[in-house]
C-alpha cells in the first residue's frame, strides 16, 4: 500500500542552531501517527516543513505520491492543516470562516455549500453555524478550527495540539470525530501534550528531542524500551534535591527527576517492590506525604528518553 | 493566478470591515461632518459668496481708477484697498484674502499676488483677469480711434458707443463661474484625502490581527501562491480606500454641489492616492505588533500629514516652510492636483507632475510594505 506521507532526511538549521536533524517517517492511509516532544524539540519546525510553510535545508516530503518541492500546489491540496492557535476570523460566523477556507482550496460554489453543511454536522456545530465566532466557547472554536481543514477532504490531516484549553465535552467530541476520520481512511499526524490522547488515538508514535527522532514505534514497542520499569511519583516535604540525589543511588532506580508540579518522578525496575527501600532512603531528609506507582506507559518512556515530561 | 484565493480574501476582508461599526462611522459619517463644519467655517458655499481681493493702488492715474472701478463692479469680488504690498502679501498668506493685486503708479503692468493655486485663488485670478481685460480693451479702442484720426472727444464717444453695444453681448450660462461653492469646493477634496488615508491606516488593524492570529500563515498552507495572498490583502485595502474616496465624491457632488472636474483626471489622482494609502496601510499592518496600534497611530499620523498637505486649512495659511515640508508627503500633491482639476478647463494633462509624484510614492510604499509583509508572515 502506498503511504500517504513519506518524509525523509528533513533538516533545518537557523544559523548554527539545528532545529531539525534528519527526521523521517511515513504514515499510511487510515493510520494515526503521533509526534511527541518537549517544547523546542522541533515539532513545529517539522510540521511547518510538511505543510510547505518552511523550506527544508535537506530532505523530501511526498504527500499522496506528490512531491511537495516539485508540485507544491498539488501536494498542499492533499493536506488539511490545523494549527495550534485558533486561526479563524473572529468577526465572521462559523459558516463564513468555512466558506473562506473552502474558496482558498478552490472548491466550486455549489460543492462548497454542501461540504460546509457536512463539516458543520461532523464537528457538531450546525446549530451555531451563523453565529459570529467571537460568541463561541473555546471548544467550539477548536472544532471549527478543525472543520476548516476538512472541507476539501484531505488525504492527510495534521493536528497540532487540537485540544488545548477545551472543556471535556468538546475534547470528547474532537477525539471521537478524529477517530471516525481515521477509521474512514484518512492519514493523521497528531501532536499533543496530553499523553492519554496520543495513547488512545495513535497507532504509532515518534518521540522527537533536540530536533531528532529518538524513538519510534507502536505504544507497546515504545513501552518495551523502558523494560518492566514502573513510574513512581513521590510527593516529598523537606530537602527534595538531596533526596533525589540519594534516590539515584537506590538499586533498580534508573531515573530520578523533579517534575514541574514539584513532585519527584522515579523510573525503577520492579518499582513497587522497591518502595520500602525508597522510603528508607529519604528518611531523615524528607517526609513522604504521597506515593503513586504507575505501570509502564508512554509517559514513562518519554521521561526515560527525553529526561522531561511533556508538560514541562 | 487562480482568482479564487484573491476573491476569497477580498470577500472576507470586506465583510469584516462592514461589521466594524466604529470603522463604518469613520468612513460613512465622519467625513461629511468634517466637510460641512469646516466648509461653513471657510466661507459657506453659496452662490452669494464673494471672493475677498486686496488691491494696492498707488497714485491716482486713470488706468488704476478704471481697473478699480471694474473690479468693484464684479459680482464675485469683494474689493479691499490695502496700504502696501507687504500687508497684501500677509493677507493672502493668512487666507483673509483670496488674492491681491498691485497697481503700480503710471504702469499698465500689474502684479497679482497668490501663494497657491487653490480654488479660491484661481477663481479670484479669473475675475481679476476679466476686469483688467475690460480696461485694456477700452484703452486699446481709444488708441485705435485716435490713430484713425479721431479727436479725443470723438474717440471717447466711439468707445462709449462700443461699450454700450458690448453690453448686449453677455455670457448667458455662468453657472461654473459664479456658482462654485467655495467652502465645500475646498473641504470636499481635503477631506477625501484626509479620510481616505486615515481610514486606510485604521483598517490596517484587521491586517495586523490576521497576522497575529496566524490566519495568513494558515492561508499559505492552502494550494495558493504567496503572491495571490499578498495581492488579495492589498486589493482589499485598496477597495476600502477607493470606496471611501468615491463615497465622498458622490455625496459632496449631490449634497454640496461640489464640482470635481474632468473625470479621467480626478479618477487618476484618486486612484494613485488610494494606492498610496494602501501601501501605507500594509506597511502599518506589517510593522505593528497588535491590532490596537493602527487605530492609535493611524489617525494622528493622517491628521499631521493632512495639516502639512493643506487638508485642514488652506496651504496659503501655513507659510512657505510648512508647505515645503508638506511636499515630502502625498497629501500636498493630492490636494494640489484635486484643486487644480476643480478649475474649469483643466484636465489630466495639468496634473501630470502631481500624478507622477503620487505614483512614485505609491510604488515605493507598496514595494516596501509587500516585501516587509511577506517577511513578517513567513516568520513562524
Amino acid at each position: 500500500m502506498t503511504n500517504t506521507l513519506n518524509c525523509e532526511n528533513l533538516s533545518k538549521k537557523y544559523g548554527d542552531v539545528v532545529a531539525v536533524a534528519d527526521v523521517g517517517f511515513t504514515i499510511a492511509p487510515g493510520e494515526a501517527y503521533g509526534l511527541l516532544g518537549p517544547n523546542g524539540a522541533g515539532k513545529t519546525t517539522t510540521i511547518s516543513m510538511l505543510v510547505g510553510l518552511l523550506k527544508p535545508d535537506t530532505g523530501t516530503v511526498v504527500v499522496g505520491g506528490t512531491d511537495l518541492a516539485t508540485d507544491p500546489m498539488a501536494a498542499k491540496a492533499k493536506i488539511g492543516y490545523v494549527p495550534q492557535e485558533i486561526a479563524l476570523y473572529p468577526d465572521l460566523t462559523g459558516r463564513e470562516n468555512l466558506r473562506f477556507f473552502g474558496r482558498l482550496f478552490g472548491l466550486p460554489r455549489k460543492e462548497l455549500r454542501g461540504r460546509i453543511d457536512e463539516v458543520l454536522d461532523l464537528v457538531g456545530l450546525a446549530d451555531r453555524a451563523d453565529a459570529k465566532l467571537d460568541t463561541y466557547s473555546g471548544g467550539m472554536k477548536r472544532r471549527i478550527n478543525i472543520g476548516a481543514a476538512l472541507l476539501h477532504r484531505p488525504e492527510l490531516l495534521i493536528l497540532d495540539e487540537p485540544t488545548v484549553g477545551v472543556d471535556p465535552q468538546s475534547r470528547k467530541a474532537i477525539l471521537d470525530g478524529v477517530e471516525r476520520l481515521v477509521a474512514d481512511g484518512m492519514a493523521l499526524l497528531y501532536t499533543s501534550h496530553y499523553m492519554e490522547e496520543v495513547e488512545r488515538i495513535c497507532h504509532r508514535v515518534a518521540i522527537i528531542d533536540h530536533g531528532a527522532i529518538v524513538a519510534e514505534g507502536t505504544r507497546h514497542e515504545l513501552v518495551e524500551l523502558v523494560g518492566g520499569a514502573d513510574r513512581i511519583e513521590l510527593t516529598l516535604d523537606g530537602d527534595v534535591e538531596t533526596a533525589i540525589a540519594k534516590l539515584r543511588g537506590v538499586g533498580g532506580v534508573t531515573e530520578a527527576a523533579r517534575t514541574a508540579a514539584g513532585s519527584v518522578r522515579l523510573i525503577a525496575e520492579g518499582g513497587r517492590y522497591l518502595l520500602p527501600a525508597i522510603i528508607a532512603t529519604v528518611d531523615g531528609i524528607a517526609t513522604v506525604t504521597a506515593v503513586e506507582v504507575v505501570e509502564p506507559d508512554l509517559e514513562a518512556t518519554f521521561l526515560h528518553l527525553t529526561g522531561s515530561t511533556l508538560r514541562d | 493566478m487562480r482568482p479564487h484565493p484573491v476573491l476569497a480574501l477580498v470577500a472576507a476582508n470586506l465583510r469584516r470591515h462592514s461589521r466594524d461599526r466604529v470603522g463604518l462611522f469613520f468612513i460613512v459619517v465622519m467625513p461629511f461632518v468634517s466637510i460641512i463644519f469646516v466648509g461653513m467655517a471657510l466661507g459657506g458655499g453659496t452662490a452669494a459668496s464673494r471672493l475677498p481681493v486686496g488691491v494696492v493702488a498707488q497714485g491716482s492715474d486713470p488706468v488704476a481708477a478704471a481697473v478699480l472701478t471694474e473690479l468693484r463692479a464684479h459680482p464675485d469680488l469683494e474689493i479691499t484697498t490695502v496700504g502696501d504690498k507687504e500687508e497684501l502679501r500677509a493677507g493672502v498668506r493668512e487666507g483673509s484674502l483670496a488674492a491681491g493685486l498691485v497697481i503700480p503708479p503710471g504702469s499698465t503692468r500689474f502684479e497679482l499676488v497668490m501663494t497657491q493655486s487653490n480654488g479660491s485663488g484661481m477663481a479670484a485670478r479669473s475675475a481679476v483677469d476679466v476686469a483688467v481685460g475690460k480696461v485694456a480693451a477700452v484703452l486699446e479702442a481709444t488708441r485705435a480711434a485716435t490713430s484713425a484720426g479721431a479727436t479725443p472727444a470723438e474717440a471717447a464717444a466711439l468707445v462709449r458707443k462700443a461699450q454700450d453695444a458690448s453690453a448686449d453681448v453677455e455670457v448667458v450660462n455662468s453657472d461654473t463661474a459664479s456658482g462654485t461653492p467655495r467652502g465645500f469646493a475646498y473641504t470636499a477634496p481635503a477631506n477625501l484625502l484626509l479620510f481616505t488615508f486615515i481610514n486606510s491606516m485604521a483598517v490596517a488593524a484587521a491586517l495586523a490581527e490576521s497576522r497575529r492570529i496566524g490566519m495568513l500563515q494558515r492561508a499559505f498552507t492552502a494550494p495558493v501562491r504567496r503572491g495571490a495572498v499578498l495581492f488579495g490583502e492589498a486589493l482589499s485595502r485598496f477597495l476600502v480606500a477607493a470606496a471611501q474616496a468615491v463615497l465622498i465624491m458622490v455625496v459632496s457632488s449631490l449634497l454640496f454641489g461640489v464640482s470635481w472636474g474632468e473625470p479621467l483626471g480626478v479618477a487618476t489622482v484618486v486612484g494613485v492616492f488610494a494606492l498610496v494609502s494602501t501601501g501605507a496601510a500594509i506597511l502599518m499592518g506589517s510593522l505593528v505588533r497588535s491590532s490596537a496600534q493602527p487605530s492609535a497611530i493611524g489617525p494622528p499620523l493622517g491628521i499631521v500629514l493632512g495639516m502639512l498637505g493643506g487638508c485642514l486649512w488652506p496651504s496659503e495659511a501655513a507659510g512657505d516652510v510648512l508647505n515645503a515640508i508638506g511636499r515630502l508627503f502625498p497629501h500636498a500633491w493630492g490636494m494640489d492636483a484635486l484643486l487644480t482639476l476643480s478649475r474649469p478647463g483643466t484636465g489630466l494633462g495639468d496634473v501630470l507632475l502631481d500624478v507622477a509624484v503620487l505614483a512614485l510614492m505609491a510604488a515605493a510604499l507598496l514595494s516596501l510594505s509587500l516585501v516587509l509583509f511577506s517577511r513578517r508572515t513567513r516568520t513562524l
